[in-house]
């Protein structure tokens, strides 16, 4: 089922673009309204979620990533790895052209993949730290790597990589290349992407422009994108957000709260887009010995974390906190997630089991546990609440503590923590960047969990630099299943992008990795 | 007019303030558990990369020297960089301030607007129907928070009537009127009630004053009196209250500005606090600082020039 469920999906969506195809037209403007505005939309710099998400469209990658996840051509016509896994060669595409008409060549490429991976630069860097140099000769590109790494691909399709024009950018006032980064963005800067930045009102509006220059072609034969202009508008507030979508002033509204969904999927006007996610909702679980303060850790036990995580009714929270909007997870990383492992929902809810388990580690009598949540967020208020009642049975006493974010973070970073919600998306289409960050101890303390399996750090310190995609393919299955049986997480669920849309307006896109795609959009006149 | 002595004697008096908020804003946004760091880097960055970005950004210095660097800073008149929106704090302020100050006076002319004309009615009659009816639509408006108001005004008066935009800014000063109707009405319902509530009650009070029976016995004219025994007379307690509410209203914007989507300085402080920025938040707390001091200010003008006693003191 696993492997006939995104071939059925990528039928079904070829499908629909096939379909929509038929009756596409050209030209016109939409309107987005978006819940935080950018700072520089620069490929190096992107380091909150509005920023990188808008990347990709002003600048386009080496490659792409394709509707079904797989990696397909993007700038190059393809590439091509060498057997020992130590350099990978690209061919850029003929006549490739920046928005201001000038030529995209190998210098431009090297320029941009240097500076994307100066470590001195943006917080991307390390994503291409196997590589040794990047060269050109005329239309050929070769990236030299110290050590074979099998991410390297799926990076060149990453919004770090995007492809900046060297002679514009260095012509940019600023003494040093974050000032000349913002200079060249807050002047319009010329780009690679479908898009080019026409105009720009910090906090408030964004427009981005047809790039004439753009290379990929649509469904008409034509260069993409079909519409001339995008409008972004900056609404923090949700409720205020949905009433601009409901007045008609804008086409479509991102992050609808799972509350909304229903109702918004009932107006008539509207398309109510579930956009399927790499996002997951979890819980971090201090496995350490002993507490920040001290006092003895029963969640070190792993016997009370599976204990928890049988005890939690997961489908209950889906409706609750996401209106049936969610699905429970299968492993560490979301089911979109490439090499995702995951055949069946983890700890399905049985709270007999958790409560021999809790038996067996000695914990029958209860105990108590701190959840650390986000003030003012709804969802945790109902995740909390649902668990205290869900909990409570087994003689566990949840107690709540309600911070902001970086106070939680704060918290994580210093395991200073029982148990706190948390969230993630991946950045890029591979799934070493999850894995990593949730699971290897020498990264972040495996999310600051304390969790330290040495199995588990071997298999992701050889997946690195495996070079054969089956034994890699192999050893994620097993680490997926050593940390679902380690539980350092309550796992609770995966979310889609919620996305309102006009009927007016088709093809929008919202990628499993958050990139707003605005390529394919096009408005019925 | 209040002489010159007196102006300078309140300007000497805004240094120190000044100098205890520099401090107390410095140590209080330090004290807020989370760093620039963290807030930036949430999810992804490794604890090398934490200390990377500390390293760059000055954070592992001893408090100390970051406080004399901060001091020695802002007396040049640069206010550093901001961390979450990567350029200066000095031009982002300039870039949105303007938009707030458009914001409270509108918000001040329309409570004033409001209130002034609605009190006179009411003390003329007092406990009339018509001075009970002002009297409990307006302690409606003093009981909803703005927030609420603000929904609700948004809900009928934007998205179903049609008659204002739903939140945003304008492109130019006639455009931003139509866009900021909404918020400043929201905050202006608030103000206005209490305004409203103190105008009458002095109304009342000085009405019944000795010298304005005396002035109408005297065979002055209805309108003299009026303005110039009742009306200034009255204003004394009001114009306190409204700078004091002018005051508040900076802090009011925080809400207001993210409700109606409003790119002002108020939203800012919302944002560089969840991402702890601490030039920002540096910048922006003395920006307010200097605001309300001279609101304040000018409220002590207005005042002594209305009762001359307080310039003796």
């Amino acid at each position: 089922m696993k492997r006939l469920l995104p071939i059925l999906l990528g039928a079904a969506l070829g499908l629909a673009a096939a379909t929509s195809a038929l009756a596409m037209e050209r030209g016109g403007a939409m309107t987005f309204a978006r819940y935080d505005d950018s700072t520089v939309i620069d490929p190096v710099y992107a380091d909150r979620n509005p920023d990188l998400w808008m990347v990709t469209g002003l600048y386009e990658t080496l490659l792409r990533n394709g509707p079904d996840g797989s990696i397909v051509p993007g700038l190059a016509e393809g590439y091509d790895v060498a057997a020992d896994g130590l350099s990978i060669k690209l061919k850029l595409r003929d006549g490739l052209k920046f928005s201001d008409g000038s030529a995209l060549t190998g210098a431009d490429v090297v320029f941009s993949l240097d500076r994307a991976r100066n470590p001195e630069l943006g917080p991307w860097a390390g994503l291409l730290g196997a590589v040794d140099k990047v060269s050109a000769d005329g239309n050929q590109v070769t990236l030299t790597l110290k050590n074979p790494d099998p991410t390297i691909v799926s990076i060149l399709a990453t919004f770090n990589t995007g492809i900046m024009p060297k002679a514009a950018f260095e012509k940019a006032a600023g003494a040093n290349d974050q000032e000349k980064a913002r200079a060249f963005f807050e002047a319009g800067p010329v780009t690679s992407g479908p898009f080019t930045m026409k105009s720009r009102m910090q906090g408030s509006s964004m427009t981005f422009e047809r790039n004439p220059n753009y290379w990929r072609p649509g469904a008409d034969g034509k260069p993409l994108p079909y519409l001339d202009q995008v409008d972004f508008v900056i609404i923090p507030d949700d409720a205020t957000r949905i009433l601009k979508l409901q007045a008609g002033e804008v086409d479509a509204a991102e992050f609808i709260p799972s509350a909304r969904v229903g109702e918004l999927g009932a107006d008539p006007a509207l398309k109510m887009e579930l956009f399927p996610s790499t996002r997951i909702v979890y819980a971090p679980i201090n496995t350490r010995e002993t507490r920040k303060d001290g006092a003895k850790n029963p969640l070190a036990d792993v016997k009370v974390r599976q204990a928890l995580n049988y005890a939690t009714d997961k489908s209950m929270l889906i409706k609750l906190v996401t209106f049936d909007t969610g699905k429970p997870m299968t492993s560490l990383m979301s089911a979109a997630t490439q090499l995702h492992y995951g055949p069946e929902p983890l700890y399905p809810y049985n709270p007999e089991k958790a409560k021999q388990l809790l038996d067996e580690a000695g914990l029958g009598g209860g105990f108590e546990v701190t959840f650390t949540t986000l003030a003012g967020s709804a969802d945790d208020a109902t995740l909390f609440t649902a668990l205290q009642q869900m909990w409570s049975p087994l003689g566990v006493n949840l107690k709540v503590e309600q911070v902001d974010n970086p106070t939680r973070g704060e918290k994580n970073r210093s395991g200073d923590f029982d148990i706190h919600t948390y969230g993630w998306a991946n950045d890029v289409n591979d799934p070493a960047q999850v894995t990593g960050w949730l699971g290897y101890y020498k990264q972040r303390q495996a999310v600051g969990t304390g969790w330290n399996n040495a199995e588990f750090n071997t298999l992701f310190e050889a997946s690195n630099v495996e070079v054969d995609p089956a034994k890699r393919k192999d050893e994620y299955k097993k680490m997926q299943e050593i940390y679902a049986e380690g539980a350092p997480l309550l796992f609770l669920f995966e979310t889609p992008f919620a996305v309102a849309v006009s009927k007016s307006i088709e093809g929008y896109v919202q990628t499993p990795l958050g990139a707003n795609d605005f390529s394919e959009a096009w408005r019925a006149k | 007019m209040p002489s010159l002595s007196y102006l300078l004697a309140r300007l000497l008096q805004i240094i120190p303030t000044f100098l205890l908020v520099m401090i107390f804003i410095f140590l209080l946004v330090r004290l807020l558990p989370g760093d620039p760091a963290i807030a930036m880097a949430e999810a992804k960055a490794t604890d090398a990369q934490l200390e990377q970005i500390r390293h760059n950004l000055g954070l592992d210095q001893p408090l100390p020297i970051q406080f004399l660097v901060f001091v020695k800073n802002t007396l040049t008149g640069d206010l550093g960089r901001s961390i979450m929106l990567k350029a200066p704090v000095t031009e982002i302020i300039l870039d949105r301030l303007p938009t707030t100050i458009f914001l409270a006076l509108y918000s001040v002319l329309l409570a004033i607007c409001l209130a002034g004309p609605l009190a006179f009615l009411a003390a003329a009659r007092v406990n009339s129907a018509v001075d009970v009816t002002i009297r409990s639509v307006f302690q409606v408006g003093l009981s909803m928070p703005v927030f609420y108001i603000g929904l609700v005004l948004l809900t009928v008066l934007a998205a179903q009537m049609r008659w204002f935009p739903v939140g945003g800014y304008g492109t130019s000063f006639l455009d931003n009127l139509h866009h900021l109707m909404l918020p400043a009405l929201s905050v202006a319902l608030y103000t206005s009630a209490i305004i409203l509530r103190n105008l009458r009650a002095s109304l009342i009070e000085v009405l019944d004053a000795d010298y304005v029976q005396f002035a109408r016995a005297k065979g002055l004219s209805r309108r003299i009196v009026m303005t110039r025994h009742v009306l200034r007379n009255a204003l004394v307690s009001t114009v306190t209250l409204l700078g004091l509410s002018i005051g508040n209203l900076m802090s009011g914007t925080l809400v207001t500005e993210t409700v109606f989507a409003v790119p002002g300085v108020g939203r800012l402080m919302l944002e560089a606090i969840f991402a702890r920025d601490y030039p920002l938040i540096q910048g922006l707390t003395l920006t307010f600082a200097v605001l309300v001091s001279v609101v304040f200010l000018l409220t002590d003008i207005v005042q002594s020039w209305l009762d001359p006693r307080l310039r003796q003191s």
